[in-house]
């Protein structure tokens, strides 16, 4: 059992294949961090390093995603880790924008690469987002959106989350309408092109605070 | 020279009088007047009136009867979800609970959803214009349709999971396409503009694009064409470079091109299609009339030996944009009120 077989049906987007194998891992007695660190987090990797900017292919990074969705349910049938090594990423879409395929993306890579991951959904009021964050604690928050009408509600999360005295979460914005902005304009600390992007950003913070 | 014939003399690579300019202004002509988005977009009057009222404030050389890309997803079944001052979104894909497919018909523009509203948008602009202004007219890509017929996540998996389904959902996006689109020419069109933003490289690979959305966008331009079109154009938001070559391959007359190409890189790639572009869109929000100026001077210089070229901006000027800066981009060509 070698968790390099697994790493392999994941980059090829293989679902069935990566079940299978995470199946065969675990009734060898392999833990669930190990197969984190040692397969998936070596596929996001490479998934990375691969769709550039002028080499993007969602639906590779979708396919991927979807196995190691799978994957996840086979590690921890209860639902995800209740904690991370690296920590917590609070994702939402404000209100006022449903489109939240960046978001899954996001989700998926995040929980791809070793973060736990709560998700408030789409058209989720701002008010709600930073109850989660006061709940959960959070390293970042991840909003992304379609649409511009939202940059308005983005621009207020950092002094939401100050009035709660949680100014130390980063926010990170993401998808075609935030990404026109600076981090500056839209008040945020970062904005990421990809969701590769806001990893190496997270990755950056982990290894600052340890 | 009037706006239209600015506009096909840019087409045809001819010189214009000036260069021509188009505002993407949909959703903000409501706003403009006062309309909410969620009114503008299921009033066919009220679309014209903002339309025209529009065109009357900044000047520029086209009016759309656009609403959103939701249209011919709800002529089809799929139910939306209207909120205040906002475009619709789907609440229920016709296709996500494994419909079959022989069961939907080809929405009948004359009846069916929003469609008609549409119509009637483009019959008042056309009395009203003639052929003095571009009147442009609206269906989504077949690819687009198809993520608004069953969901992108699942149109995406379903590229993979069952190619064949994906196709015939594709067949079926095609003639609701076709079919709406040669109604909008009679009603009035010059042109209907294929808005196909699922089609981006952001969204599918070039090589999907390849095999499934230009065949099909083939079949589109060649009817639009055959029914009277003035041109075909093509508008596909995002990172395109990759998927430039093709559109000549579509019979594509009029590119549009997003901020994110570069003028250098829309022009090698498409030397014989006119283009328009590209100043980023979420500008026209938080920018200022100067810098709108600036770049719209950037895209001038940059186009002005070579012609074929209609300054706009990269995608829709978003409903909450600031008048002044959309009077900025007009003026920056001679044009305006």
């Amino acid at each position: 059992m070698k968790p390099a077989v697994l790493m392999t049906a994941i980059l090829e987007g293989d679902s069935a294949e990566a079940v299978l194998q995470a199946h065969l891992l675990t009734a060898a007695g392999v833990g669930a961090e190990q197969i984190i660190v040692e397969a998936i987090e070596p596929a996001m990797l490479r998934l990375d390093k691969k769709c550039t900017a002028e080499d993007f292919d969602l639906l590779e990074i979708m396919l991927s995603g979807r196995a190691v969705t799978e994957v996840m349910k086979v590690l921890y049938p209860s639902g995800a880790p209740a904690s991370s090594d690296k920590g917590t990423v609070v994702i939402a879409t404000p209100e006022g924008d449903v489109h939240d395929l960046g978001k899954g993306i996001f989700k998926m890579v995040l929980a791809g690469s070793g973060y736990r991951v709560v998700d408030c959904g789409k058209d989720c009021p701002l008010d709600r987002l930073i109850d989660v964050v006061d709940t959960e604690r959070p390293l970042a928050v991840g909003v992304s959106g379609l649409l511009t009408t939202i940059t308005p509600q983005v621009r207020k999360i950092k002094g939401m989350l100050a009035d709660r005295g949680l100014q130390h979460v980063r926010v990170l914005a993401g998808g075609a309408a935030l990404k026109q902005s600076s981090a500056s304009a839209l008040n945020v600390d970062f904005i990421g092109e990809s969701a590769f992007d806001g990893i190496h950003y997270l990755n950056g913070l982990v290894r600052a605070e340890r | 020279m009037n706006s239209l014939e600015r506009i096909a003399a840019a087409a045809a690579f001819r010189k214009p009088d000036r260069v021509p300019v188009i505002g993407q202004v949909f959703g903000h002509a409501g706003t403009l007047a006062k309309v909410p988005v969620d009114e503008y977009v299921r009033d066919g009057e009220t679309l014209a009136r903002c339309q025209l009222e529009a065109l009357d404030r900044y000047g520029y050389d086209a009016v759309f009867s656009v609403m959103d890309v939701s249209v011919e997803t709800e002529a089809a079944g799929s139910i939306l979800h209207y909120r205040r001052n906002q475009y619709p979104v789907v609440d229920r894909y016709v296709l996500e609970d494994d419909v079959d497919l022989a069961a939907l018909v080809v929405p009948d523009p004359e009846h069916h959803g929003r469609m008609p509203e549409m119509l009637k948008a483009l019959r008042i602009l056309g009395c009203e214009l003639g052929d003095e202004v571009l009147v442009v007219g609206c269906v989504v890509g077949p690819f687009t349709l198809t993520t608004q017929l069953l969901g992108t996540e699942r149109a995406l998996f379903m590229a993979v999971d069952d190619f064949p389904r994906l196709e015939r959902v594709m067949d079926y996006a095609t003639q609701v396409i076709i079919r709406f689109g040669e109604a909008q020419v009679r009603a009035g069109a010059h042109v209907p503009l294929v808005f196909d933003p699922s089609a981006s490289p952001a969204v599918i690979p070039p090589r999907l694009f390849r095999e499934f959305e230009l065949p099909r966008l083939r079949r589109v331009f060649a009817a639009f064409a055959a029914a009277g079109a003035m041109s075909n154009w093509l508008h596909i938001a995002g990172p395109v470079k990759p998927i430039l070559p093709f559109y000549p391959q579509a019979g594509v007359g009029i590119a549009n091109f997003d901020y994110c190409v570069t003028p250098t890189e829309a022009q090698t790639q498409l030397q014989a299609t006119c283009l328009a572009g590209n100043i980023k869109p979420l500008a026209f929000v938080d920018s200022t009339p100067a810098a709108i100026s600036a770049s719209a001077h950037e895209l001038l210089q940059a186009f002005g030996d070579r012609g074929g070229f209609i300054l706009s901006s990269g995608c829709e000027i978003p409903p909450e944009s600031r008048p002044e800066n959309v009077a900025a981009m007009v003026r920056a060509v001679g044009g305006g009120r």
